[in-house]
C-alpha cells in the first residue's frame, strides 16, 4: 500500500511508541466495569459480615476477611449498600454535602459496591469529588531523589534544590542495595538544609526499612505493599496480618508510615482472577483501612504502564485515588513513574490529581533527570520544573512547587554538599573532596559527577549499620562542624517522635515544624470560596516568575 | 505519665468541685480517666499539651536540646515515643472518627515493650509459610505473657487461624 504522508508523520509521534491493548477482562485486562466483578452485596449476623460481594463466609480469602472484619462498618453498612449508586455518586459531587457525610457513608460499602458508584462518574465529576474529599484542606507534593551512581554528594544537593522548590516529602531509593545506608543519610542532611521540616524516607524491602527508621536516619516510610489478590499478596511475601502487624512497629516506633498499592499489579503479577484493575485496587485500599494505616500511595505507581495502556485506564487511576480519600485516607496519588512518551499524554494524566489537588499530587516527582531516577523514571522529572510552575500559574493552582532563583539553588546545594562532607569526615566515612562538593553544586545529573570509590563506600555504610549511627550522631556530627543550624532541624524531625503528632492522617511539616495534619487542618471544600484556597502570598510566589517582562522593564 | 497526669486532673476537679461543685461536673461529668483529648482543642499536643509529652526515659520535650545533644545528656532512646503518648493520639484519632487508626495506635503502645530485633523477627514470622500454627501461637502467649501486648497477641492468634484455613502457615 502507497503511505499516506499524513499517517507517516503520525506514526512518528511519541504517542505511536506507546503500547495499547484492547479489553481483555478473563485476564484482568480491564480497568474497572469488567463484567466478571462481583455484584454489590452484605449480609450481617451477630454483628458479623456472613457474605461480602456474593461470597460466603467459608468462602473468604484472606483479603475478604481482612476487609470483611475490620474495614466496613457493621452499625452502617446496610444502608449505605441499599444506597442507589447514582444517589452515593452526586453526593460526592454536590457541594451541598460535606466530605462527612461522605465519609460516614463510604464506611459501610463494600469493594465492589464503590466500583459500581465509580462506573457511574466521568473524570471532571470525580476531579470535584476530590478537590472535597482530599483528607487535608492544604495540597501538597512528594519528589524522588536518586541517582544512577547512589552519589551521597548529589543526593545532598539534590534533596536541598527540592525542598527549596517545595516539595514537603521525599523519597529515596537505591540502584545498589547496600548503599541505603548512605541514601538516606544523605537526603536527610540534604533535605533538611533546603528548608527545616521536610520529611524523607528511603524505599527498601521491608524489613530494613522499618530498620533504617527506628535508627532515625528516615522519619517516615511508604513502601509497605499491599496486594487485591490473595495470590499476589502471598507472591509479595505478606499478607494483611503481617502488613498490619508492622504498620503497628512503624507507629511504635513513633514513624509516620502508609502503604502502597495500585491498579495493573495484580495483572501483572499474573493473579487478577479476572477482576477489573479498579476493584482489585478498591481491596488493597480497604485492606490499608482495615489495618489502621493513616494513608496509601496508589494511582498504579510502578504499574502505570498497566492501566496506561487499557481503554479508560487513566479514569480509573483517578477513581483510585478518589477511593481512598473517600475512606479517609492520605492520599499519594502516583503520577510517579515514566508513564508516555507522549507529553501531551503525560501531562493529561498529571492534570487529573494537579487539577482537583491530593495530599502529594506526585508520590514521586523526580527531582533529578529522568535517567537518573532509580523509581524507573517519574511522569514528572527536573527538566520540567519550569513547565510545572508555569501551569500553577496558567491556572491559578497549587501543585505544592514554586519558582526559584540560580543563586539560590546553588547557594543549597552546595551547603548540602558541605554539610554531608563534614558528616562524612566526622563519621570517618571515606572522604568527600572539594571537587565533589563544586560539582554537586553546579550538577545537573550524575553523568556531571566524578565517580567514588563504590567499594570503599559498601563497606562504610555497612559499617554505618554495624556502628549503630543514629540520627542523634548526624545531629552531633553537623553541630560539630558549625552546620548548627542544619543540626537543630535534623534534632526537631527527631522530636517528632516524641510527641507522635504527625503520625495522623495527612501529616506533613511546615518551616517551623508545626505539624499540619487533617485533624488541624482539615479540608471543608463546599464550593466556590470555600476549602483550600491560594493566598495572596502563595499566588505572588507563583505568578511573579522572573522571566515574565513588566512595563518598568522598557525605556519608552 | 498518663497516670500522674489523671491524678493531676482529679486533684484539680476535688478543688473545683469543692468550689464550684456545679461548674466542675459541668465541664467534665465523668470521672478523670473518662476525660478525652479533643482533637480541636489538644491537637497537635506537642504545641498545645507539651505538659502531657515525655520521652520513655521521662525526658521533657523541652528538654530535647542541641546543647544537651552534645553534652551527651540526650540520646537516641530518647528521642522514642512512649505508649502512654500514643494512647493520647489514639484518643485524637478517636475525636475525629478514625477508630481503624486509633486501633493501630493502641496496638502499637503495646508494641513499644518490645526490642526492636524482636519486632523485626515478629514480623518475619507473620509472613506466609514462615510459621507454624504453634509457632504463631507460642509467640501471641510471649507478647501476651512477656510484654502484656493483649490485642498483639490476639491479632497474631487470628492470624494463626486465617493461615491454616487458607493454608498459609509452614509446610512440615
Amino acid at each position: 500500500m502507497k503511505r499516506s504522508k499524513r499517517f507517516e508523520v503520525l506514526a512518528a509521534r511519541p504517542v505511536n511508541q506507546d503500547g495499547f491493548v484492547v479489553d481483555w477482562p478473563e485476564v484482568g485486562l480491564i480497568a474497572m466495569n469488567s463484567p466478571n466483578d462481583p455484584v454489590p452485596s452484605i449480609k450481617i449476623m451477630n454483628g458479623k459480615v456472613v457474605e461480602l460481594d456474593g461470597k460466603q463466609r467459608d468462602d473468604f480469602d484472606f483479603i475478604d476477611q481482612f476487609i470483611a472484619d475490620y474495614a466496613i462498618d457493621v452499625n452502617v453498612a446496610e444502608k449505605a449498600m441499599a444506597m442507589d449508586d447514582y444517589a452515593i455518586a452526586k453526593m460526592l459531587v454536590d457541594v451541598n454535602v460535606s466530605r462527612d457525610e461522605v465519609v460516614k457513608v463510604a464506611r459501610g460499602l463494600t469493594p465492589a459496591k464503590l466500583v459500581a458508584v465509580f462506573n457511574t462518574m466521568n473524570v471532571v465529576e470525580m476531579m470535584m469529588a476530590v478537590q472535597k474529599m482530599r483528607a487535608r484542606k492544604t495540597p501538597s507534593n512528594q519528589c524522588h531523589v536518586t541517582n544512577l551512581q547512589d552519589n551521597p554528594v548529589q543526593i545532598a544537593a539534590d534533596a536541598a534544590e527540592a525542598a527549596l522548590r517545595g516539595f514537603d516529602e521525599m523519597e529515596t531509593t537505591v540502584g545498589v542495595v547496600r548503599y541505603a545506608p548512605f541514601n538516606a543519610l544523605s537526603l536527610q542532611v540534604g533535605g533538611q538544609v533546603g528548608r527545616g521540616g521536610v520529611l524523607i524516607q528511603c524505599a527498601l524491602e521491608e524489613a530494613t526499612e522499618l530498620l533504617l527508621g527506628m535508627r532515625g536516619i528516615t522519619a517516615y516510610a511508604e513502601t509497605i505493599s499491599v496486594y487485591g489478590t490473595e495470590n499476589v499478596f502471598v507472591d509479595g511475601d505478606d499478607t494483611p496480618w503481617s502488613k498490619g502487624f508492622l504498620a503497628s512497629a512503624y507507629a511504635s516506633r513513633g514513624l509516620k508510615m502508609r502503604f502502597t498499592s495500585g491498579t495493573g499489579s495484580e495483572v501483572q503479577m499474573g493473579y487478577a482472577e479476572g477482576k477489573s484493575m479498579l476493584y482489585l485496587e478498591i481491596r488493597c485500599i480497604m485492606v490499608t483501612k482495615g489495618a489502621g494505616v493513616q494513608g496509601l500511595q496508589n494511582g498504579s505507581i510502578s504499574c502505570i504502564g498497566v492501566p496506561g495502556a487499557v481503554p479508560g485506564g487513566i479514569r480509573a487511576v483517578l477513581a483510585e485515588n478518589l477511593c481512598t480519600t473517600m475512606l479517609d485516607l492520605e492520599v499519594a496519588s502516583g503520577n510517579d513513574q515514566t508513564f508516555s512518551h507522549s507529553d501531551m499524554r503525560r501531562t493529561a494524566r498529571l492534570l487529573m490529581q494537579m487539577l482537583p489537588g491530593t495530599d502529594f499530587i506526585t508520590s514521586g516527582y523526580s527531582a533529578t533527570p529522568n535517567y537518573d531516577n532509580m523509581f524507573a523514571g517519574s511522569n514528572v522529572d527536573a527538566e520540567d520544573f519550569d513547565d510545572f510552575n508555569i501551569i500553577q500559574r496558567d491556572l491559578m493552582i497549587d501543585g505544592g512547587l514554586r519558582p526559584v532563583s540560580e543563586e539560590e539553588v546553588v547557594a543549597v546545594r552546595n551547603k548540602a554538599a558541605r554539610a554531608l562532607q563534614a558528616v562524612f569526615r566526622e563519621l570517618g566515612f571515606p572522604a568527600i573532596t572539594d571537587e565533589e562538593v563544586e560539582a554537586a553544586t553546579y550538577a545537573h545529573g550524575s553523568k556531571d559527577m566524578p565517580p567514588r570509590n563504590v567499594v570503599e563506600d559498601l563497606k562504610a555504610a555497612e559499617e554505618m549499620m554495624q556502628r549503630g549511627i543514629t540520627g542523634i550522631d548526624i545531629v552531633k556530627a553537623l553541630a560539630k562542624n558549625g552546620f548548627v543550624d542544619i543540626a537543630e532541624n535534623v534534632l526537631n524531625m527527631l522530636k517528632q517522635r516524641i510527641s507522635g503528632d504527625y503520625l495522623h492522617t495527612s501529616a506533613i511539616l511546615d518551616k517551623d515544624f508545626n505539624v499540619v495534619s487533617a485533624v488541624n487542618n482539615c479540608n471543608d471544600y463546599a464550593g466556590p470560596g470555600t476549602g483550600y484556597r491560594l493566598s495572596k502570598e502563595r499566588w505572588n510566589e507563583i505568578s511573579n516568575i522572573s522571566r515574565a517582562i513588566k512595563p518598568s522593564d522598557f525605556d519608552v | 505519665m498518663i497516670q500522674e497526669k489523671m491524678i493531676e486532673e482529679l486533684v484539680r476537679q476535688v478543688m473545683q468541685s469543692m468550689q464550684s461543685p456545679a461548674a466542675a461536673s459541668a465541664s467534665c461529668p465523668a470521672p478523670a480517666k473518662e476525660c478525652k483529648l479533643d482533637p480541636k482543642k489538644d491537637y497537635p499536643l506537642a504545641s498545645k499539651r507539651p505538659e502531657l509529652l515525655k520521652s520513655p526515659t521521662g525526658k521533657k520535650l523541652s528538654d530535647i536540646t542541641l546543647e544537651k545533644v552534645l553534652n551527651g545528656d540526650v540520646k537516641a532512646e530518647d528521642v522514642r515515643i512512649t505508649p502512654e503518648t500514643l494512647r493520647m493520639q489514639a484518643e485524637i484519632a478517636d475525636g475525629v472518627g478514625r477508630v481503624q487508626f486509633g486501633n493501630n495506635l493502641r496496638r502499637a503502645a503495646e508494641l513499644t515493650a518490645i526490642p526492636d530485633q524482636r519486632i523485626l523477627e515478629i514480623y518475619n514470622a507473620l509472613r506466609p509459610y514462615r510459621s507454624s500454627k504453634q509457632e504463631l501461637l507460642d509467640i501471641a502467649e510471649e507478647m501476651e505473657s512477656k510484654y502484656g501486648a493483649k490485642i498483639n497477641a490476639a491479632f497474631v492468634r487470628e492470624a494463626a487461624g486465617v493461615y491454616e484455613r487458607r493454608g498459609r502457615l509452614k509446610a512440615e
